[in-house]
């Protein structure tokens, strides 16, 4: 098989992992090939909306295991390949001196055992480290059920590292992967959080010390193919981050690509205003020091696909509105629909050298379309005075009128305490859908 | 303003400059001491008829040395760093924009990048801001070839970021020799023998390139499209993220225009 083949094939196979990120680390070039960014690069952009960074590959697509809803399943019949690790490191190689990509980004399927596959996969990174001399970023899965010294080789020569933990709970595991258990992905991830820890006391002591995963690790998971809640999945993103030193949780909309009993059927939409919307709550617990219980609760367990998770949560705590933006806490204006991480620095650096009206504002990088609901400002110190209804309106989110009624019908019903908002089926448009959400939402503050 | 006479009040004047930084300075020391703002600063390529009073100003080092060393003395060493950045950004009338915010500078000190929403200062950190995130762009964005063990490409952005690209490329290929060059600058970043040199360049032929450079380009295109999932096909969010302007120099993206 030539080259174009199996790029092919092992791109093909590699392309529903999620993230492609190369942010993390910042390793200042000068020897040999490569350099990494703190922010990470996006080289490219591909058809789907999604950035390119890294080239993201199998190994190989040759999978012991038997998972339902992979396409490399066992019983699946496709055409089997893999890397030699000369290939794999010249490619990468190339592709790098032409600014193609930021680095490597390398999984695989289980190739014999889980530790013969991840021996491989270090013989590819040392090929590309020591011979090479390559100083790119380095994302490496990890294979569950490795030995705990294969992962550490393998994290001193990645930047991240990441285990999947595939599936938002251990039931659904047990119907659709079950050859991989709960323990056997919490293991490693549990293994890299310490070998993180133990390598950042043994820096401080010795400087040569060799660095484990600068870039720290990442998980994924599929949403939509199981049938847990919105408030499970950002409470269990929750734990990850605390308990495990995770650097990102990835969210990914299932795409059906097997046929399936216990699986959603074929012709089934991915959920992507879901997934958009886990993104978003990711964020606010991530950027904007928000909790997982006031994103969510047991009694709305889903989101409200018409509104971003900030302002369903703004709209439901008027009572902390408006805030005073020439005296609120860094920490206030951050709850502030249509502020941000950089604007609430702004205001608090501008507002030192004189006082902020709207037109300041708008200056700053304000998104005042939303905010100026919620907000006190120098010329209008009595703040806003409109109806809820205008409000809610004004905070709708535009995204919902491009994903159509189809995709607004995947949101669960909302519990006993939450909004009774109109499903698709009930009206025939989203803009009609929209506007009876803002009714319904308004009537029910 | 804040109970200060202003340095200059607005004329009916315009200004020629022979578009140098230098010349630019030299703008702000004639502004100061004729105590007028002038309604425009045109250079020989940027000019537009007009019916008011046209003074061209010459480049005198001098005068220019004596109003960079003001900046950082009276302003802050980060107000004339970036007043230099935004010189080279593509911002329309960028001298009035930064002759606007160096008198405002020469009130306020310091302060002055601090007052994020004055009608003077805001234009001037948004050019900026417009720049880095187009260099930041770039860092991904630019496309090598290979000739013969040298690298080169080809670029069309809007801000002159040659010069804020130099530290990231040369860092990043210290080993090899590489070529980008700026075709709407007319500008070219030489990196060779681990010297690294920016010099204006008019045009330039690339080579024929050969097989093994070919083969690469259609891995790469190849890998682009297959890494594409089509259930989740969205191309207004790949334009959003990579605007068609920079397509042209892209191996995979210039064939789709």
């Amino acid at each position: 098989m030539d080259m174009m083949q199996k790029l092919t094939i092992l791109a093909d196979s590699a392309k529903y992992d999620a993230a492609c990120t190369s942010s993390g680390g910042d390793r200042a070039g000068g020897v040999g090939l490569g350099s990494t960014l703190a922010p990470g690069c996006c080289h490219t952009f591909s058809a789907d909306g999604r950035c390119v960074s890294l080239l993201k590959v199998l190994m190989t697509n040759d999978c012991i295991y038997d998972c339902k809803y992979c396409v490399n399943r066992r019983s699946s019949e496709v055409p089997r390949t893999t890397f030699t690790p000369e290939e794999l490191a010249e490619l990468t190689i190339q592709f790098y001196r032409r600014n193609y990509i930021e680095g490597l980004f390398l999984s695989s399927g289980v190739l014999q055992t889980p530790d013969y596959t991840m021996e491989r996969m270090i013989e590819v990174l040392e090929l590309l480290r020591y011979r090479h001399n390559f100083w790119g970023y380095i994302h490496a899965k990890t294979i569950p059920g490795s030995s705990p010294e294969l992962v550490h080789r393998l994290g001193l020569l990645a930047d991240r590292l990441s285990v999947n933990i595939e599936l938002p709970s251990e039931d659904s595991l047990k119907q659709l992967a079950p050859s991989k258990t709960r323990q056997a992905i919490l293991k490693p991830m549990g293994l890299i959080a310490g070998g993180l820890q133990q390598n950042k006391q043994e820096l401080a002591l010795y400087r040569n010390t060799p660095k484990f995963a600068v870039a720290g690790q990442a998980t994924q998971m599929i949403i939509g193919a199981t049938p847990e809640t919105d408030f499970h999945i950002i409470r269990l993103a929750q734990g990850l981050y605390n308990r495990y030193e995770l650097k990102r949780v990835f969210y990914s909309a299932y795409i059906p690509v097997v046929e399936d009993t216990l699986l959603p059927s074929v012709d089934t939409k991915p959920p992507l205003l879901r997934e958009h919307r886990l993104y978003q709550a990711d964020f606010l617990m991530r950027q904007y020091h928000f909790n997982a219980d006031e994103i969510l609760s047991e009694e709305t367990p889903n989101f409200n696909p018409y509104l971003d998770p900030k302002c369903n949560w703004a709209i439901h705590n008027m009572h902390r509105f408006p805030v005073d933006v020439n005296r609120a806490s860094q920490a206030e204006l951050l709850r502030v629909p249509g502020v941000g991480p950089k604007s609430a620095q702004r205001i608090v650096a501008a507002r030192r050298t004189g006082r902020l009206g709207m037109a300041e504002l708008k200056r700053i990088g304000v998104v005042l379309k939303r905010a100026q609901y919620f907000i006190i400002t120098a010329d209008n110190p009595t703040g806003p005075k409109v109806g809820k209804e205008t409000t809610i309106r004004a905070l709708i989110d535009p995204k919902v009128y491009a994903a159509g009624v189809e995709q607004l019908s995947l949101f669960g019903p909302q519990g006993p305490g939450g909004l009774a908002l109109p499903q698709a089926q009930d009206v025939k448009n989203a803009t009609e859908a929209a506007e009876e959400a803002v009714l319904c939402m308004a009537s029910n503050l | 303003m804040h109970g200060k006479q202003p340095l200059a009040q607005p004329a009916n004047v315009v200004f020629l400059y022979d578009g140098s930084f230098e010349g630019f300075l030299c703008c702000v020391y004639h502004t100061v001491y004729s105590r007028q703002i002038p309604l425009a600063i045109y250079t020989p390529e940027n000019t537009q008829p007009t019916l008011f009073e046209e003074r061209s100003i010459t480049t005198d080092s001098a005068q220019a040395q004596k109003v960079r060393a003001s900046i950082p003395a009276k302003i802050s060493p980060a107000a004339l760093e970036m007043v230099e950045t935004v010189f080279l950004s593509c911002l329309a009338e960028k001298e009035l924009a930064l002759l606007k915010f160096l008198l405002l500078g020469y009130q306020q000190g310091s302060k002055i990048l601090h007052m994020l929403g004055h009608p003077d200062v805001a234009p001037v950190l948004k050019a900026e801001q417009h720049l880095q995130g187009e260099r930041h762009l770039l860092l991904g964005f630019v496309r090598f070839s290979d000739y013969g063990g040298v690298l080169a490409a080809t670029i069309t952005p809007k801000n002159f970021i040659l010069p804020f690209l130099a530290s990231h490329f040369t860092a990043r290929f210290s080993q090899e020799d590489f070529l980008i060059y700026d075709k709407t600058h007319k500008a070219a970043l030489i990196y060779q023998n681990g010297q690294t040199r920016l010099a204006p360049l008019e045009e330039i032929e690339f080579p024929d390139v050969s097989e093994t450079e070919t083969e690469y380009r259609k891995l790469w295109k190849q890998f682009y499209h297959t890494i594409a999932i089509e259930a989740r096909y969205n191309p207004k969010c790949r334009i959003t993220h990579i605007p068609k302007r920079y397509w042209q120099n892209m191996t995979e993206l210039a064939e789709l225009l």
